[in-house]
């Protein structure tokens, strides 16, 4: 298992365009992979899953990564994110 | 995998093929069928016939999703002029148009299969919008 926080720096979110550009770079990996926000989590490799966690401005999520590449799709999927969000702690 | 839209308006559809195009990328053909033959709000079998075949000649199978139900009376009539090799690769959904056409071209373009892209657009319909607060 293999995680990061996030803070979601974008003023819009975590909106249509970068979701799904999000869900298609998630499912070129192995691993089982989560977002996560207030205590409730989502399919990344699903669109209708992360869109359902409503992902807002200046919320932190966790981006979660378990299986045989993890590392590699934590790495991948946190550049993927690139300026929508920046590391917390 | 190809997705095809029909709608009573072709404004409608060309405008949800912008959207799909944007969110989904390139990778997903897409057919439309808006409007009637002269230019009405309507429907026309041969429309969407047409918006059918073109995506088979691009995709193995093609998810058709409409926007009204009187819309499925011209699309009985179309499907009847395919092949019946034609017709065996279509699938007709329930799901809303507007966010059944994104969800499933999300899910066709990183590779999911038939049964996985229908089942993302009929989910559209219990999709929560609004905040949960």
């Amino acid at each position: 298992m293999s995680e990061i926080r996030l803070l979601v720096v974008d003023p819009s979110g975590l909106h249509a365009r970068p979701a799904a550009r999000f869900v298609q770079a998630a499912s070129r990996f192995a691993s089982r992979i989560v977002l996560r926000q207030d205590g409730r989590e989502a399919d990344a490799k699903s669109l209708i899953a992360l869109l359902g966690l409503t992902i807002r401005p200046q919320s932190e999520i966790t981006l979660a990564a378990d299986g045989p590449d993890a590392e590699a799709a934590i790495a991948a999927l946190q550049a993927e994110l690139g300026p929508y969000v920046s590391p917390v702690g | 995998m190809g997705i095809v839209l029909i709608s009573h308006s072709g404004t409608l559809v060309d405008g949800l093929r912008e959207m799909v195009a944007q969110v989904a990328g390139d990778d997903v053909a897409v057919g439309t069928a808006g409007g009637t033959d002269d230019g009405r709000l309507g429907t026309s079998a041969p429309r969407i016939a047409e918006a059918i075949g073109a995506v088979l000649r691009q995709s193995d199978d093609a998810v058709v999703l409409l926007d009204l139900g009187s819309a499925a009376l011209s699309l009985d009539i179309a499907l009847e002029e395919l092949s019946e090799d034609e017709r065996a690769r279509v699938r007709v959904t329930e799901a809303p148009l507007v966010e059944g056409a994104i969800l499933a071209a999300v899910q066709a373009s990183v590779g999911a299969s038939l049964d996985e892209v229908v089942a993302a657009a009929e989910s559209a319909a219990s999709m929560a919008k609004l905040p949960r607060t």
